[in-house]
């Protein structure tokens, strides 16, 4: 058996997977594996794979063209995922690579996607709505604050790597908005110039820690006006506080504006 | 001393301040609370670069409140200053409560300002009666037309038809909303008559007929000439008071059936009744609002719109409410064992979809997924169906999962002795727990009377 092992990114699977076609050992003799082992397994050899933005291009161009851009998005969702937060049949990236493996086989690739009897698409299918439920719980939950400079200034902490999919949506939404979207568990950020592209960008270097408390004088104003609107929206006879977690779960609390003080 | 402090302080009543945005959005707020169809849902819409705001058709709720309900809209009255007297509604112009009314620009600020902090997806704005029916309409005009031309808002509007203002107004609120409503109250026009004197079914139906005619003449128009200005692009909504007047709930499921139907309204909300007033001729209920029967009216609602049930199937005069241990589905299915077991790899999408425990996302990933192979109980698991209503009701290549007997108690005790199956009002209650199967005479045409 011979394992794999890429790095945990969109480009690093892809570059796996690429690295894992060309080989041509046979794809039952052939693992891949996200991430740190733990554990090496006797009789298997471990070969590193470097994330290569060219091999990564040529792989989503060929899930593009033979497979359909539908395909394409889910198996990227997919990579997107924290594949160590549930109990998962298998690795991410072996998951992926298992999947593609069957859908290129296929001559209606896309339809693999339904075949959840199977252990890879079933892992597949899990990731893919993982990482969306959380970005639809982020459109829901972001909240932008006014920089002094008329930026507008969010953070969030997601588990998955959800950036490419919130950007789209607020530059789409806010187009005459200079905004950053922080994501501070991946360390990463879009940012959006007015009328312009979004990019996102490494950001572990940026000074945001001071910058981005300084707030606009009407920041505190509308802050205050958008808890007092929250509290007399709820009809104190039908309080639910369970049903209220159940809806927006407790770890999104802290970077919203009305429940950050209440947890 | 008090002569005074009496002397020192102005008149109260003479010197009138002008409340400050604060002020009035409390007000406003805490006046439309009651009001429940928050849903921004209904139409995809991309931004065209020149303005502010978008729309997804699944809705986007921003948060949600301590009673669990989302907050998607800013829910506000334009004024509580009303000229009406429902006897239900805490801004009848007898009720000695503050009042307050925006201008269109607060609102427009207020909006904009929440909108591009997403704190919020758009507007709802209702309103009271202020002077006259079409004195408010034309203020509410006003306001989108400014929040639509002058701040270029291009999210989402949900916006009230006022009962009795002119066709002109609402035809011209219908090209800036998106959303329209017109609330029928209360599901009869005699509980109408008596609660809210102002207000008529012709009055209400009126509107709403009117904008169901907007709709579909739009669509023609748009069908020829694509950039044709959209009408009410999110279709129209109303909603219904719950337990504030007699009517069971085979009167309250035919109304909405009726205005799906005659109508074809998006949404019927139901609203259970709180007595804000401690109005005398309302119902007061020492046990909290009809929760348990609002969520069932839901869940009804739902087997209308989605699961292809009519309102005969599921209550008759015989039995006019729903069963409150077993939700509707279940309960139909319980009554009906003739069609069951079903056979998850041949039966046919409508059948799944009559199986409590499978939803329409389980019933289409079932269609798709046995095009490739035969699905087992594990199969089914994965792909989403909650296999402990199910298992009772559906055999997998002609095998039940366990030994069971398609019998109506064995089913119903099995069922309940899942405490989960239950609902939260009832197990809490310790509402009779021993002698609970000894009142379930299913079939037996007894009622099970709602405890509330």
């Amino acid at each position: 058996m011979y394992v794999f092992q890429c790095e945990d990114s969109i480009d690093g699977i892809f570059s796996g997977v690429y690295d894992a076609w060309a080989s041509r050992l046979g794809h039952k003799n052939i693992q891949l594996s996200s991430g740190p082992n733990a554990n090496y397994t006797l009789f298997c050899e471990y070969i590193p794979v470097t994330a290569d933005f060219e091999k990564s291009r040529k792989v989503s161009r060929t899930l593009i063209q033979r497979i359909g851009a539908a395909f394409y998005e889910d198996i990227c969702s997919c990579a997107m995922a924290d594949g160590s937060l549930k109990k998962l049949p298998m690795d991410k990236a072996n998951a992926i690579y298992q999947t593609i493996v069957l859908a290129l086989a296929c001559k209606k690739g896309a339809d693999v996607l339904q075949q959840l009897s199977e252990p890879c698409i079933f892992c597949v299918f899990l990731l893919r709505r993982q990482t969306r439920n959380e970005a639809h719980h982020l459109l829901e939950f972001l909240r932008f604050s006014e920089l002094e400079n008329g930026i507008l200034f969010a953070q969030i902490h997601p588990k998955n790597d959800v950036l490419p999919i919130l950007a789209p949506h607020f530059a789409n939404r806010l187009p005459l908005e200079n905004f950053i979207i922080y994501d501070a568990t991946h360390q990463t950020a879009a940012v959006h110039s007015a009328s312009k592209e979004y990019l996102i960008a490494d950001a572990r270097d940026l000074p945001l820690k001071r910058q981005m408390q300084q707030f606009s004088t009407n920041e505190a104003h509308f802050r205050s006006l958008w808890r007092a609107f929250f509290d007399t929206i709820c009809v104190e006879e039908r309080k639910n506080p369970k049903l209220q977690i159940q809806n927006i779960p407790k770890r999104f609390w802290a970077d919203t504006v009305e429940l950050a003080d209440r947890i | 001393m008090k002569m005074q402090t009496l002397s020192t302080q102005p008149a109260a009543p003479a010197i009138h301040i002008a409340p400050s945005i604060m002020q009035k959005l409390t007000i406003l707020s805490a006046a439309a609370k009651y009001d429940v169809a928050c849903t921004s849902s209904g139409i995809t819409r991309q931004g065209d670069g020149s303005g502010i705001g978008n729309t997804l058709s699944c809705g986007i709720c921003h948060s949600f409140s301590a009673d669990g309900r989302c907050v998607s809209l800013l829910k506000i009255l334009f004024t509580n200053e009303c000229a009406f007297n429902c006897a239900y509604c805490r801004n009848n112009c007898n009720s000695d409560i503050e009042r307050a009314t925006f201008t269109p620009d607060e609102i427009c600020t207020l909006t904009i300002e929440f909108y591009r902090r997403n704190y919020i997806e758009g507007l709802f704005l209702s309103s009271g009666i202020l002077i006259s029916p079409n004195y408010t309409m034309d203020l509410i005009v006003q306001t989108l037309y400014r929040l639509r031309t002058v701040y270029r808002f291009q999210g989402y509007i949900h916006v009230k038809a006022i009962p009795g203002a002119d066709p002109l107004l609402i035809e011209k609120a219908g090209y800036l909303a998106d959303r329209m409503s017109v609330n029928l109250e209360l599901p009869t026009s005699d509980a109408l008559r008596r609660l809210a004197p102002c207000k008529s079914r012709h009055t209400i139906l009126k509107p709403m007929r009117q904008i169901q005619n907007g709709i579909t003449q739009n669509r023609h128009e748009l069908a020829i000439y694509r950039k044709q200005p959209q009408f009410v692009p999110a279709g129209q909504s109303t909603q219904m008071i719950i337990g504030a007047t007699p009517e069971n709930d085979f009167q309250i499921m035919s109304v909405a059936e009726s205005l799906y139907q005659k109508f074809s309204l998006k949404r019927v909300f139901y609203s259970a009744f709180v007595n804000v007033n401690h109005d005398a001729n309302l119902p007061s209920l020492p046990g909290g609002p009809p929760l348990l029967r609002e969520h069932r009216l839901y869940q009804a609602d739902w087997l209308l719109r989605y699961y292809h049930f009519t309102v005969d199937e599921l209550l008759s005069d015989d039995r006019p409410n729903f069963n409150v241990y077993l939700d509707p589905k279940c309960d139909w299915a319980l009554r009906h064992l003739e069609y069951f077991p079903v056979e998850i790899n041949t039966a046919d999408y409508r059948t799944l979809l009559r199986i409590p425990g499978v939803g329409a996302t389980s019933a289409q990933r079932i269609v798709k997924a046995r095009r490739s192979s035969r699905l087992d109980f594990p199969d089914l698991k994965k792909i989403g169906v909650v296999l402990k209503r199910a298992l009772y009701f559906i055999t997998c290549s002609g095998r039940t999962m366990y030994p069971i007997k398609i019998d109506e108690d064995f089913i119903c005790r099995n069922l309940l002795s899942d405490r989960t199956q239950i609902p939260r009002q009832l197990r809490e209650d310790g509402y009779r727990q021993l002698s609970l199967f000894d009142d379930m005479q299913f079939g037996g045409g007894t009622d099970v009377c709602i405890p509330m």
